[in-house]
């Protein structure tokens, strides 16, 4: 596709608002509650598994399966709470990308659950190839001829997910900030530097800190779920711990700080990543598709880097409400 | 008067050190009792126990006519026992104000979501509560650094605020751990000023560990002396500063900071 | 059945002693860097390949190549050491473990940039089998198991007799007192990281020969057996390590046996690392030889 066609322009607004919904649920779990949740990746997974299984297996209606979904990634996020509370901050991170990592080996070697390393093409096992997103496109087709007296046409579907996906965005994010600028906010602000002095005025912060975890779990879901809707397809090799670090430089791309830095790191992070491919001058030209795919990959853990070492607050954070030093 | 806050036979022993071996004291509502001792008494970490920031091995701990040994600390805070720490522990990247509205009681913007739901009720209590910090903020004269961050304040701005912060609990004891150490001379006299005011006029309950001889003559009712973990005496100020017993344990340790420093 | 169980415990062995070497350096590292470094699996990496430039496209023997990888990926290790880790260390836990899953990245890409994505092989016959009666051992076990002869005793030696290495273990046990009693501590720092550097480069050989085939995934896919015997030995302590990997090894060959209620399948042998790690954690973050730290 080339750099003008406007077809490619909304697939990228569309993962890059659904980048912003997932890049949100950690903003919750750590730039708000300080929780370093390395294992982000797991709740997508979970809800995504879980909604597919309901719909294929059971011929579950898709509202149902999506919440049943966002109900598998809450019950993770309790599980995930035993260790989140009781590990510091690396430990912590270990465990998660533990935890994450055995959700991805469980759905690549159970294929009798999951489909195995096939994926969701493989839950009706071998020789039928399974699909579930049908109701989702109707329902986008719906909105599409809704909105069609609008554009003078039909929109495509990847218009209507995309202008879906980012009111969507806004609101949660809109919601996230009067959260962040609560009292609630101020207590898990307290929590993040000084969890002693936010006990000894009486806050319970094991209850704050799991309502921030299954906060996050629950946007980390939603953005599993429709990313599964968008693509049509996934399997175990679509959850790799490089998800997780993708939402994180997402954050620090925008300012780990400031929520509404969100879109802009979820934008940038989208371009940058989907327009590698149109890198056509030298020396990049020397790199065929295929390897494309590895120059992102090295151009993230080189953004990583990079901005973690000269500009931890990010593009628009604050530095001097910055708190990495724990 | 009534006991307000009631000790029993308190143990904690970390890797078979014992820091509390039997610690057992009463504390009368109303009054203000000092908490002294040598170096490594076991005074802070009889706070902590008593205040849900450790659990104890054995013993019980009443207060109010209820017993809290099993509770955390926040619930304890919440119960109307408030604990302040030996280095002032403010919240540096907040203002003194956030700080002082963080410490509020019953807030309904706590709950999650409150603020979508619920957004007038959230406004209100928080105009309430910003009107008792300011007040708070007055009685502890550090109303012109409201909206300064916490983090420039000195160490004894920081003791204050952190007093206030208690207030802002509206507890019915608060323990000090020693809250003259490292505070200018000025701001100490306050605080001794705020103690003495606290008790006078709000019935506040109030139980200091302390050094500083000086401040604990002038200002306690009742003094309990700890050594090795436990309690080794307790009367009026003189009597305890009489004793040959507390003698004994001050000048056998050698430490550096014995009576009438 | 008994045959299985006794291939097994050599596999496991083996295994494990891949693991041992490696978790010393890592251990040391971590317990000295307070650091979780998430790239260290890169590292093994970098150290097959390297082995596998100098064997295969410039020639050489596979001793040869292997001494190459282990100085390339200590000098690997100090570099980075000195470019990133060191400057950006006041940071904090999450911002470093950040930093070093993004050089662990960059790492891996770069390789798959450079060598390509395609499965290589160091010059080792594989289709040869050694049968011992009850057990089989292959080309690679037995370069595995020569290599562990030569460098676990060298290994050992210098942590136990010279200066630096008692100088390392001091160092992991107690920075202030090894500090206090005038140890240089940031040179031993330097020093750690290349040996973890060396042994990582040596562990990816050793990986690279006992598997047979290698493409630039392969420390990543280990990047978590390793932190488990780190954990599992106590952070910071290197015979801990050694014992651990051992431990680590032969348990997650050992479960797949049918003696124990049919085993567990192969392809599950990870998770059983995973949870192990996940439960030290938890609950004995201290491992077999660590000091109980308030965590």
């Amino acid at each position: 596709m080339g750099l003008l066609n406007p077809a490619f322009w909304t697939f990228v607004a569309v993962i890059a608002g659904i980048y912003a919904i997932m890049a949100l649920g950690l903003y919750v779990q750590f730039s708000l509650a300080g929780l370093p949740n390395f294992g982000h990746v797991a709740f997508m997974a979970v809800a995504s598994y879980t909604m597919a299984i309901l719909i294929v297996r059971y011929g579950v209606p898709l509202p149902l399966a999506g919440a049943a979904g966002i109900g598998a990634s809450i019950i993770l996020a309790l599980i995930m709470g035993v260790p989140a509370l009781r590990l510091r901050a690396d430990y912590l991170a270990i465990a998660t990308v533990a935890g994450g990592e055995i959700i991805r080996y469980l759905a690549l070697n159970l294929p009798d659950l999951t489909g195995g390393p096939i994926g969701s093409i493989g839950l009706l096992g071998p020789g039928d190839i399974a699909t579930y997103n049908q109701e989702w496109q109707a329902f986008l087709d719906m909105l599409g001829r809704l909105a069609a007296p609008i554009f003078g046409r039909m929109p495509s579907r990847d218009l209507v997910m995309a202008l879906l996906i980012w009111g969507l965005a806004i609101v949660l994010i809109w919601l996230g900030w009067l959260l962040e600028r609560s009292p609630w906010g101020r207590v898990l602000e307290a929590i993040r530097e000084d969890e002693t002095a936010a006990v000894a005025v009486g806050k319970n912060i094991v209850a704050f800190k799991m309502q921030a975890l299954i906060l996050g779990a629950i946007l980390a879901g939603m953005a599993g779920l429709l990313l599964a809707w968008e693509i049509g397809v996934f399997s175990p090799d679509d959850y790799q711990p490089t998800l997780t670090f993708y939402a994180y430089l997402i954050l620090i791309l925008g300012g780990m700080n400031r929520i509404w830095a969100i879109p802009v790191g979820s934008i940038l992070f989208s371009l940058m990543y989907t327009g590698t491919r149109f890198l056509n001058f030298y020396p990049l030209s020397l790199f065929d598709s295929g390897s494309r795919a590895f120059l992102r990959l090295f151009l993230v853990g080189l953004l990583l880097v990079l901005f973690m070492a000269f500009k931890p607050e990010g593009l628009l954070g604050d530095r001097r409400r910055l708190l990495l030093e724990k | 008067m009534s006991v307000l806050l009631e000790v029993r036979d308190l143990h904690k022993s970390f890797g078979g050190v014992a820091a509390v071996a039997g610690a057992t004291f009463d504390v009368a509502e109303g009054s203000i009792t000092a908490l002294i001792g040598p170096n490594g008494a076991g005074k802070t970490t009889a706070f902590n126990l008593v205040t849900g920031f450790l659990a104890p091995d054995r013993g019980t701990v009443t207060f109010a006519d209820r017993r809290i040994e099993r509770w955390r600390g926040d619930a304890v805070a919440r119960a109307g026992l408030v604990r302040a720490f030996q280095t002032a522990r403010v919240l540096t990247r907040m203002s003194v104000i956030d700080n002082m509205l963080l410490a509020g009681k019953d807030q309904p913007g706590e709950v999650l979501g409150a603020a979508w739901f619920v957004p007038r009720r959230v406004a209100r209590r928080e105009a309430e509560l910003r009107r008792q910090a300011r007040e708070l903020l007055d009685l502890v004269r550090l109303s012109p650094l409201a909206d300064a961050m916490a983090g420039t304040l000195s160490g004894g701005q920081r003791k204050l605020l952190e007093l206030g912060r208690a207030l802002m609990v509206e507890p019915r004891m608060i323990l000090l751990d020693e809250p003259m150490a490292g505070v200018a001379p000025v701001l100490a006299e306050q605080l001794v000023e705020h103690i003495l005011r606290l008790r006078a006029e709000r019935g506040l309950t109030l139980l200091i560990i302390e050094h500083d001889m000086d401040m604990i003559m002038s200002v306690s009712d009742r003094v309990i002396v700890m050594d090795e973990g436990r309690v080794i005496a307790e009367g009026s100020p003189n009597e305890v500063q009489q004793s040959e017993r507390v003698i004994e344990a001050y000048l056998g340790r050698l430490s550096p900071d014995g009576l009438g420093t | 059945m008994l045959q299985q169980l006794a291939q097994l415990v050599v596999n496991g062995l083996i295994t494990g002693t891949i693991l041992a070497l490696t978790g010393v350096g890592a251990t040391l590292v971590f317990g000295i860097q307070r650091i979780a470094n998430f790239a260290h699996g890169e590292y093994l990496t970098f150290g097959a390949y390297v082995g596998l430039f100098l064997n295969v496209d410039a020639g050489q023997s596979l001793p040869v190549a292997t001494v190459g990888a282990i100085l390339a990926t200590g000098l690997l290790a100090l570099a980075l050491h000195f470019a990133v880790l060191r400057p950006l260390r006041n940071r904090g836990l999450v911002a470093m473990s950040l930093v070093t899953v993004g050089l662990g990245l960059m790492l891996r890409d770069l390789l798959f940039m450079i060598a390509g994505p395609r499965i290589r092989q160091l010059r080792i016959d594989q289709t040869a089998v050694f049968d011992l009666g009850l057990v089989r051992i292959s080309p690679g076990q037995l370069a595995a198991i020569i290599m562990t002869v030569v460098v676990a005793p060298a290994v050992a030696f210098f942590l136990a007799k010279t200066t630096i290495g008692k100088s390392m273990r001091a160092v992991a046990d107690n920075r202030d007192l090894a500090s206090v009693a005038g140890i240089d501590v940031e040179r031993i720092g330097a020093y750690v990281w290349f040996l973890a550097g060396a042994l990582a480069g040596i562990g990816g050989i050793m990986f690279a020969v006992v598997q047979g085939t290698f493409d630039p995934n392969l420390g990543y896919q280990v990047l978590f057996l390793v932190f488990t015997t780190v954990v599992l030995g106590g952070i910071g302590s290197a015979y801990g390590a050694l014992v651990a990997g051992f431990i680590l090894g032969l348990a997650m060959e050992l479960s797949t046996w049918s003696g124990f209620a049919g085993g567990l399948e192969p392809r599950f042998k990870p998770v059983l690392a995973f949870v192990a790690l996940i439960g030290l954690l938890l609950y004995r973050p201290q491992g077999l030889f660590g000091k109980a730290r308030i965590v």
